[in-house]
């Protein structure tokens, strides 16, 4: 590989990595090229061949093909085209249009010697298009000026209007130049890193055509020459700024990166190593005993300092002499971890790798569960819509109640990682396919569908324009998006097949409706995941659908899909406007309300069957009253209240029928379900107080479900498995051994405790709580109870002591871990999917916007949808 | 590579049939002539073929365009000046009302009607009050065609309301299920039903199928769960829509049409790219299905279509004909566009009678190669009846299509010198001559109608008929 090539690649890579995602071109190194948001760049460095290979390195190369040799000359770094020859991509540039075609804007650079200034036609310097006529955009030369036509949904198929550079402004000498048009439509030309002209270009690009080729030196067609010299071709998915362009002016021709460039990506090659292989391989080898909590040898490998420091022993890390380093030998030698199976070969080489190069850490410390998830459960998978998704979508597109047969009829979702809209495990089977054809049925049924035709179009006529027209119009508010040409012509198939079967328009439009609620993008959430394996800004329908189903769990309405056609939510205050406004719908309260159910999993409650023995006064309806009191607190802590979203923690009020206040001590209020003030009842307030999680721990109130549910859903810390073999039935207490003394047994023994230590404790403050949440000074054997303890919290080193469960919620609730914890299962039943190590920096930068505003729900909710986790898509290198 | 004929013979006795998944059974034959019937029965089909063959190239007679007709030429009438202008709409051109009125005379009613009956469902209506017998299709109606903006530019069997007599089956499966399948006359509203569904979760399949294609715009686990998704809707068309045959021995259904259907044919009037050999292939053997339907008599009324009316392709391939080179079609490339502006229907637009008309000369010639095939395949020693005669000289197979001039620039010469053909319908028309008839279309639909001796005319009932008698043997 030449030197040239391979420091292009391994900049190309640095610019790949996650931190430098969402950075600007201006933290880019002065004197190089701008590389941020590169989609192809040619630098003709290759002297032979057919190919001119793209070097941008982004995602799939779109490769050119010289269609006459004879017709260029060829030199390291340049070529000729003395002859008419068409050079054009080996297939469609699908990759580079949809970049652009996503983003809306777009810089197109060439530095050029033009032959002469009086190739007209204009003649075609780089082209994205299919002919004469039809094209995404051309850079031409018209005698002495440069010529940009660029489609987009206000200029015609021929991308006319053009922006021109003016008389005199092109000459046959070496230039530079560059095309940028922003999303909001300001065109320009710069000339030699100077503004030439500018001019509004209105619509977008969404109606691009994907099946162009990229052109250099003619039209695809032919019948455009262009004669010249060619140095560097470069475009960007963004429109550069004026200093990025005079940056890329002074840069030069060549498109090297500097020796300080290649320093810079050697440093974050080791963060990167770090981040994908050696905090995974930690958390899932070492942790268990060497955490902060733990410390196994006074080791502690979960944050930087104290594992670089070392423990009893001394240094267990020497960065840059793996040999040297005692962690690499116990591990090599297969001495570590023990007990537990030995690190693989792949493993064993990238710990020895990352020694060896420096030992670099991305990251203060490592945030064990998100490492030790199954990484395919975090990937780009596409959104089925849930039960109650599809049952709200249905009424809110087409009017229609389905809740009932929709509820008999679809299989139910089942739940993964905690919740059950998590995108993985949202798979679909035979009953699936089944019951969406029949619920269509269903619907069309139910509708007045020729009254819900003439919203969209008021001519009921079969004849082919009207028809288009009607699909165009239904199909993008029923799909939540504008229809591409062949899904038009996909469902004009079946109105024509209706006609030509003597069925009349009302038929037609019955059809074109079910088949309309079979299709994919009504079934699934679907979004553009191709690209160039980097982050690219969610498409402007995708987001109208993600706001919607976030906020509401349902499809967007008709201001959110004509703010998304007019390109306004790329606009942050827009977005944070349209994200109040949609707080204030009834939806976002019962979609907030869905979040709690599922997160608590209060669903459970209904299948509930304690031990008639142990709770001879549990009745199935005091198991729902648990459940109506933990979703009235919630409304009221959240939209009531509207106080900060971790006082779910410890607020001092709830809600009980007469049967559920007597179940918990208090005088009964009313008949029905009523506020109670708890600030002057002890041990009463907030979430875990509450019978529908106090009986998550059965009947024996279990010290290890109950702590297991705080160490993972409040501190997002983790454990293994117990090992294969393990006598796990639980211990009875009796008299004189309570249930708490059994767990201190436990955390205290050689073999459980190393684990256990990490989350019975936890649950010590509850032990006053019976299996359904009844509260007892002793337990049935006359055994007095405690509640006094403390937490120890993951990457803490010492632990929070606590004398009352009352205590024990104050801290829970201010505890920023806790707190960030929160965050995280709001951004997980938001996005659908579990949250990795590579989120965390996103969800830190969440917490401190949402606290300094508040810290509601509806804060954070704001602030999860501005964030990158919303409003950019981590594509798939195609 | 073009589909290997298929004789009635050898697709019934399962040599050289594999396109169809033979062998079909001598019990199909069921009451027809082959099992030693001796009456013949009545029965008539309209062959459309579309854009029609301008009035000047008729005078040509087989020297020209008319060329492959010639080996039927005493079979057939073939009959020049004929007038359909008063199908005329205002503001609509010839594709759309010329081709409501072949075989109705009758300017469309409405996008999906015709403005009356077509003859072959009045015979029908006429001979059999009662319905045909048990288990037959009572009207067949087939094609292979791509613009379909409007019905009556393929279908072209119409009821006495202007509703279509059938639905049309335009790939050879579903035309094979239609005549071989279990479902009969007596459940015609359920086989209506059944495959107006199908074509809702053809629709869908299409849309599964595009996000796990090339262009999907999903990543790989996404584009593997929507792959699953699709198999499952495959699993459910299997299990909801399947075949049941006429008899457990009967053949299987040819493979899926290769070719596009439904909307995909006809991309917003844009016209679609198709070689030669695609095209023949598939029509031919729909032609071959079609006539092995009238064969075994599970038919005896309908339409078959060779391409709409305006139809758009932009059509590539060496076209030859008795061992000769006729033309290299590659339209889009001869027109220089993309588009509908590069499709073969550029030529009739581009009809000058001072010129060669080189291309669309080689397009109709084609046309007449293609439906010559389907005459010839009822018109073979395997078609030839108790009466000594094949079934087409039996029948009445009524040959038309819309315009006799493409040019759009008037009505009156576009809807004029319309080509027409008939066979002899058991020898009660004339055959072996090429006529200058100078009539109305409704004369002469309305002529036939006597000589079939069915009671019903077309048109308005006090329009003086003025009988072409000139076509009566």
């Amino acid at each position: 590989m030449k030197p040239r090539l391979l420091l292009f690649l391994l900049s190309t890579a640095f610019y790949m990595l996650p931190a430098a995602l969402s950075s600007t071109a201006a933290a880019e190194p002065e004197g190089e090229r701008v590389k941020t948001s590169l989609q192809v760049l040619y630098d003709f460095s290759s002297t032979s061949g057919p190919i001119i290979k793209d070097r941008s390195g982004a995602g799939k190369p779109v490769n050119l093909v010289i269609g006459g040799a004879n017709s260029v000359r060829r030199s390291e770094g340049s070529l000729e085209v003395h002859r008419k020859t068409l050079i054009q991509s080996g297939k469609e540039a699908s990759r580079l249009i949809e970049s652009i075609r996503r983003s809306g804007a777009v810089s197109i650079e060439a530095w050029i010697r033009p032959s002469n200034t009086t190739l007209d036609g204009p003649a075609r310097i780089i082209t994205l298009s299919e002919n004469s006529s039809n094209r995404n955009f051309t850079l031409g030369q018209e005698r002495d000026r440069y010529v940009l036509r660029l489609r987009t949904t206000k200029t015609s198929a021929n991308g006319q209007p053009s922006l021109d550079s003016g008389n005199r402004t092109l000459s046959p000498v070496l230039t530079h130049v560059i095309y940028t048009r922003a999303r909001g439509g300001l065109a320009r030309i710069y000339i030699n890193g100077k503004k030439n002209v500018e001019k509004n270009i209105g619509g977008n690009p969404s109606n691009w055509n994907g099946a162009y080729r990229l052109a250099l030196g003619d039209e695809l067609s032919g019948g455009r020459p262009w004669l010249g010299t060619y140095y560097l071709v470069a475009i960007y998915n963004r429109d550069l700024s004026a200093t990025e362009v005079e940056r890329n002016f002074r840069a030069g021709p060549a498109a090297e990166a500097s020796p300080e460039l290649v320093a810079r990506q050697k440093i974050t090659a080791g963060e990167r190593l770090f981040d994908r292989h050696i905090a995974p391989l930690l958390s899932r080898h070492c942790l268990e005993c060497h955490d902060s909590s733990t410390r196994k040898g006074k080791l502690d490998l979960s944050a930087k300092v104290p594992a670089l420091a070392g423990g009893k022993n001394g240094e267990v890390i020497i960065p840059g002499q793996a040999t040297e380093s005692s962690l690499w030998k116990l591990v090599e030698s297969d001495k570590m971890p023990k007990k537990r199976a030995a690190l693989s070969k792949e493993e064993k080489k990238r710990l020895r790798e990352w020694i060896d190069s420096g030992a670099t850490w991305a990251g203060d410390e490592i945030d064990p569960l998100s490492h030790v998830r199954d990484k395919r459960a975090g990937g780009t998978w596409l959104q089925r819509l849930t039960v109650s998704e599809y049952i709200e979508t249905v009424r809110d597109s087409l009017g229609v109640d389905v809740a009932k047969e929709a509820r008999e009829i679809l299989p139910r979702d089942q739940r993964a990682d905690g919740f059950s809209n998590t995108a993985y495990n949202l798979t679909v089977d035979l009953k699936h396919v089944e019951s969406y054809a029949r619920l269509a049925r269903i619907i069309v049924e139910k509708m007045d569908v020729l009254k819900f035709s003439a919203r969209f179009s008021k001519k009921q006529r079969l004849i082919d324009d009207d028809m288009r027209e009607l699909i165009a119009k239904m199909g993008r508010w029923v799909l939540r998006g504008p229809l591409e040409e062949r899904e038009v012509v996909s469902y004009r198939g079946i109105s024509t097949t209706v006609a030509s079967a003597g069925g009349d328009f009302r038929e037609c439009v019955e059809l074109m409706i079910e088949a309309m609620l079979q299709s994919p993008r009504f079934i699934y959430r679907v979004e553009n995941q191709r690209g160039d394996g980097q982050l690219w800004p969610t498409g402007d329908y995708e987001l109208a659908s993600r706001l919607s189903y976030i906020l509401w769990g349902s499809s967007p309405d008709e201001e959110l899909l004509r703010a998304a056609g007019a390109g306004k939510l790329a606009d942050r205050e827009f977005l944070s406007a349209q994200v109040r406004r949609m707080l204030g719908d009834p939806r976002a309260r019962r979609q907030s309300a869905r979040f709690i159910d599922e997160w608590l999993d209060l669903g459970r409650l209904e299948n509930m069957a304690p031990s008639r023995k142990l709770f001879p006064g549990w009745t199935r309806e005091l198991a729902r009253d648990m459940r109506r009191e933990t979703l009235a607190f919630f409304d009221d802590v959240v939209w009531q209240q509207n106080r900060p979203f971790w006082d779910l923690l410890n607020a001092q009020v709830t809600f009980a029928t007469p049967p559920l206040a007597k179940h918990y001590g208090l005088v009964p209020l009313g008949k029905g379900l009523e506020r109670y003030d708890l600030s002057a009842v002890p041990g009463r307030g907030g979430l875990l107080t509450q019978g529908s999680l106090l009986s998550i721990g059965g009947d024996e109130a279990s010290m290890v479900t109950r702590g297991l549910f705080i160490l993972t859903e409040l501190l997002r810390g983790s454990v293994k498995d117990p090992p294969p073999g393990t006598d796990t039935t639980p211990v009875p207490a009796r008299p004189g051994l309570t249930k708490r003394a059994i767990s201190e047994k436990r955390v205290a023994d050689a073999s459980c405790g190393g684990c256990h230590s990490k989350f019975e404790p936890l649950a010590f403050g509850l032990e006053k709580y019976d299996g359904l949440g009844s509260r007892h000074e002793k337990d049935e054997h006359g055994n007095p109870l405690r509640e006094d303890g403390s937490i120890p919290v993951p990457g803490t080193k010492e632990p929070l002591h606590y004398k009352s469960a009352t205590e024990l919620m104050n801290l829970l609730a201010g505890n920023e871990r806790v707190r960030e914890t929160l965050i995280w299962k709001l951004a997980q039943f938001a996005l659908g999917r579990p949250l990795f190590g590579s989120d965390r920096r996103l969800v830190g930068g969440i917490y401190a916007t949402a606290r300094k505003n508040g810290g509601t729900y509806q804060d954070l909710m704001a602030a999860i949808i501005l964030s990158d986790l919303v409003t950019s898509t981590r594509t798939e290198a195609q | 590579m073009q589909q290997k004929p298929l004789s009635r013979r050898t697709m019934l006795k399962g040599l050289g049939g594999a396109a169809i998944g033979l062998p079909l059974l001598e019990e199909m034959l069921g009451s027809t002539a082959f099992a030693g019937r001796q009456e013949i029965p009545v029965r008539a089909f309209n062959v459309f073929f579309g854009l029609g063959i301008p009035a000047p190239l008729q005078t040509e007679g087989f020297k020209g365009v008319l060329e492959p007709l010639e080996p039927l030429s005493r079979k057939l009438l073939i009959m020049r000046n004929i007038d359909q202008v008063r199908c005329d709409e205002k503001g609509i051109n010839a594709h759309f009302d010329g081709a409501s009125g072949a075989f109705t005379a009758e300017a469309p009613n409405g996008s999906a009607r015709s403005g009356g009956p077509s003859i072959d469902q009045v015979i029908r209506r006429g001979h059999y009050p009662r319905g045909l017998p048990p288990g037959m299709v009572p009207t067949l109606i087939g094609g292979t065609f791509f613009r379909r903006s409007r019905v009556s530019r393929f279908v072209h069997s119409y009821n006495p309301d202007g509703s279509v007599a059938a639905t049309i089956q335009e790939k050879p499966r579903d035309l094979f299920a239609r005549v071989f399948g279990a479902i009969n006359a007596e459940k015609d509203s359920d086989a209506r039903r059944l495959h107006l569904k199908r074509s809702v979760l053809d629709s869908v399949v299409g849309q599964y199928r595009y996000y796990t294609g090339e262009n999907s715009p999903l990543g790989a686990a996404s584009r593997a769960r929507v792959a699953d998704h699709l198999d499952r809707i495959r699993e459910y068309e299997q299990r909801a829509y399947k075949m049941k045959t006429t008899d457990p021995r009967a053949p299987e259904l040819p493979e899926r049409s290769k070719l596009k259907h439904g909307g995909e044919a006809d991309p917003g009037g844009e016209g679609i790219d198709i070689t030669l050999e695609e095209l023949t292939t598939e029509w031919r053997l729909m032609a071959d299905l079609y006539a092995l339907a009238i064969q075994c008599d599970r038919t005896r009324f309908g339409s078959l279509t060779f391409l709409a009316a305006g139809e758009r392709i932009r059509l590539k391939g060496d076209y030859r004909y008795a061992g000769r080179k006729i033309y290299q079609f590659d339209d889009a490339a001869q027109h220089n566009r993309s588009g509908s502006g590069g499709c073969s229907h550029e030529w009739w637009h581009q009809f000058d009678p001072k010129k060669k008309n080189e291309q669309l000369r080689a397009h109709a010639h084609m046309k007449m190669r293609e439906v010559a095939y389907f005459l010839q395949k009822i018109d073979g020693e395997d078609s030839r009846e108790a009466n000594g005669r094949t079934i087409l000289e039996n029948s009445l197979i009524t040959i038309s299509t819309e315009s006799g001039d493409g040019r759009h620039s008037n009505v009156k010469r576009e809807l004029s010198g319309v080509f027409h053909a008939i066979s002899s319908a058991g020898g009660r028309f004339k055959t072996g001559e090429i006529m200058d008839v100078g009539a109305e279309g409704i004369d002469l639909y309305n002529t036939l109608l006597g000589g079939m001796k069915v009671p019903g005319r077309l048109g308005p009932p006090k329009r003086e008929a003025r009988p072409v008698d000139r076509i009566r043997a």
